[in-house]
């Protein structure tokens, strides 16, 4: 059977494995709950006390249940490992340049920053990014006006 | 004299270690609120009679810590480990892009520890100030927070929406506890609970309705794209200045200290206002990246720190929507900790710890959390988001909640309080969802119910 995915509570879930992750967790935590109020009412003198620390029995319980639950339903997550590469760089100096228009300059920075920068290989990035800048100065004022547009 | 201060102490120490490994964990989650997390755990401390200092140093490290592990996810999964963390999540994602990752978030969690250990000297120093006044705040404490809850409503997404909900939503409240005042039931845990957790209780109704279920149908699982690990100098335990260059510590100081001080705001306005500041002086590209999510998570601690602290030690009333949120129970954790709408009369941390204690166990806090989260962050990070992404199905933290409802519910007032928090839940949820009406002006709503009406009849 296709599972029907939702998006609920900000990640997705399928209905089916939700109901039963809840159903495990009701259980789970109130057993625990109630088992632990029957006995410590018996054991512990003060019956406030006795039901906090029932209480606490029932949040473990509830991570008991989380627990189980995980162990049971696998996450719905496709998960990517994603290595930026460096053809995709340029197109984030375009994605920043719309951002904040001027980049800025590498002679405004101080040493540690221009050695991080260096050390991430991001600085020839952003020295070609100048050069060109320089070489073209009529495009990139044009490019600057249609930016501080788009900004607005 | 030695012998009892020792003991304190000892606890005090444990209580950090405890609520800083607790959130530490959480933080890696995404999306785990910190309202929601923080508030039900610190109350379970409170009422399982646990001593005052031990109280505080586990709310500030679990906070602390929380707000240096939430780095991981945002920075590299690109997804917000909470609710401060979505200011970062601009700079955070294009650093991403530019395939630094790891910079963003050694720079997030280095501008914590800087942050974290100036916040709670500062807060100290402005509670102090401010302490002159406290009597005077404290008797017309049924109006200020009238005044409180209108201003957190109007400065909310829902402007006007907000500040007029306040009033059916304060009915509410008041009807709820005549309904269980006739069977001998007085809550006050059911009513936090149902306001934290109201969103998921909103999304879980929402689910049930045949029109909502189909805008939440999704045809494919989500892709969370996770940048890899990379192996980063400075040792097990690098110098956070050293992480940082001069000018991104000296952003964060300054940051950290105007944060202090702006208490009364809400942490998330201040995260995003602080980070304009300083981007705007800041005019390369990447540095003006780095430098504003360091400043911005530093902002993300000190204004925990400072909005927890600065009521506590100068009025004892929850004051600050941190206070009224996150650190309530702190303020009011009926029977321990109680504040008394009509006379001002306040029995929580506020009377029981001197200033001096305020400050002392709050460095502890810190110290504790950022020597247990920051080497974490800084060394395993990679390999918790990967877990946490593989291993841990968001059923199984829906399980978590749900589990904590009924169990908290039915502890305080059986299926009243049950009842009390959907039903708080849902319509919380919901007016968040609509209005903009959102968590922090649901709890003063909560306040005027509890404090400013009772003094009105």
């Amino acid at each position: 059977m296709k599972p029907e995915l939702y998006e609920v509570w900000g990640d997705t879930v399928d209905a089916r494995h939700l109901v039963y992750a809840i159903g495990i967790g009701a259980v789970v935590s109130l057993s625990a709950f109630f088992v632990a109020q029957h006995f410590l009412l018996m054991w512990v003198e003060s019956a406030q006390m006795a039901r906090a620390y029932a209480m606490l029995v029932g949040i473990l319980g509830c991570l008991a249940g989380g627990a189980i639950s995980a162990t049971l339903f696998k996450p719905k997550r496709h998960v990517v490992e994603h290595q930026a590469d460096p053809a995709w760089r340029a197109q984030v100096l375009v994605e920043l340049q719309n951002e904040f228009g001027d980049l800025g300059r590498l002679a405004d920075l101080p040493p540690e920053t221009v050695a991080e920068l260096r050390e991430m290989d991001l600085y020839d990035l952003f020295a070609n990014y100048e050069k060109d800048l320089a070489a073209a100065p009529v495009a990139d004022a044009a490019s600057g006006l249609s930016v501080s547009g788009s900004r607005s | 004299m030695i012998a009892p201060l020792l003991e304190q102490i000892v606890i005090a120490l444990g209580m950090g270690i405890l609520g800083a490994v607790i959130f530490a964990g959480i933080g890696l989650i995404s999306g785990s609120d910190e309202t929601t997390t923080l508030a039900p755990l610190t109350l379970l401390v409170v009422l399982l009679g646990v001593p005052a200092p031990g109280v505080l140093t586990f709310f500030l490290a679990g906070a602390v810590a929380k707000h240096m592990t939430h780095a991981v996810p945002t920075a590299l999964l690109g997804i917000p480990g909470d609710t401060l963390a979505t200011p970062l999540m601009r700079e955070a994602n294009l650093l991403r892009k530019l395939g630094v990752p790891h910079i963003a978030l050694r720079k997030m969690i280095s501008g914590a520890v800087i942050a974290a250990l100036i916040a709670v000297p500062m807060a100290v120093l402005f509670a102090v100030m401010l302490a002159p006044f406290g009597d005077a705040i404290k008797r017309s404490a049924p109006w200020i927070f009238l005044a409180a809850a209108i201003a957190i409503a109007w400065f909310s997404k829902g402007r006007l929406a907000a500040v007029l909900a306040l009033i059916p939503f304060v009915l509410i409240i008041l009807g709820l506890q005549a309904l269980t005042g006739q069977f001998g039931v007085k809550l006050s845990v059911s009513y936090f609970l149902g306001i934290a957790i109201g969103p998921l209780i909103a999304a879980l109704f929402a689910l049930l309705a045949p029109d909502e279920r189909r805008s939440m149908r999704r045809s494919e699982v989500r892709t969370f794209s996770l940048s890899p690990d990379v192996k980063s100098a400075g040792g097990y335990f690098p110098n956070p200045l050293k992480v940082l260059d001069s000018q991104q510590s000296r952003w964060t100081a300054i940051t950290a200290v105007i944060s202090s001080a702006t208490f009364v705001f809400s942490p998330v306005a201040m995260t995003v206002i602080l980070g304009e500041l300083v981007g705007s002086r800041i005019k390369h590209v990447y540095h003006r990246l780095t430098t504003v999510i360091t400043a911005r998570n530093g902002v993300t601690e000190s204004t925990y720190i400072a909005e927890a602290l600065i009521p506590l030690i100068a009025f004892g009333l929850p004051l600050s929507p941190v206070a009224a949120g996150p650190a309530a129970p702190l303020f009011n954790a009926p029977p321990r900790f109680t504040v008394d709408s009509a006379t001002g009369e306040v029995h929580n941390l506020h009377t029981l710890l001197s200033t001096w204690e305020f400050f002392g166990y709050g460095m502890l806090a810190v110290i504790v959390a950022i020597l247990i989260a920051y080497p974490f962050t800084m060394n395993y990070a990679y390999r918790a988001a990967s877990w946490v992404t593989r291993k841990i199905s968001h059923e199984a933290v829906i399980a978590t909640f749900v589990g904590l409802i009924l169990v908290i519910g039915i502890w305080e007032g059986g299926l009243l309080g049950l009842l009390v928090i959907v039903t708080v839940g849902l319509l919380g949820g919901f007016l968040s969802r609509f209005l903009g009406f959102n968590i922090g002006v649901q709890f003063m709503g909560y306040y005027t119910a509890v404090l400013t009406v009772p003094a009105l009849l």
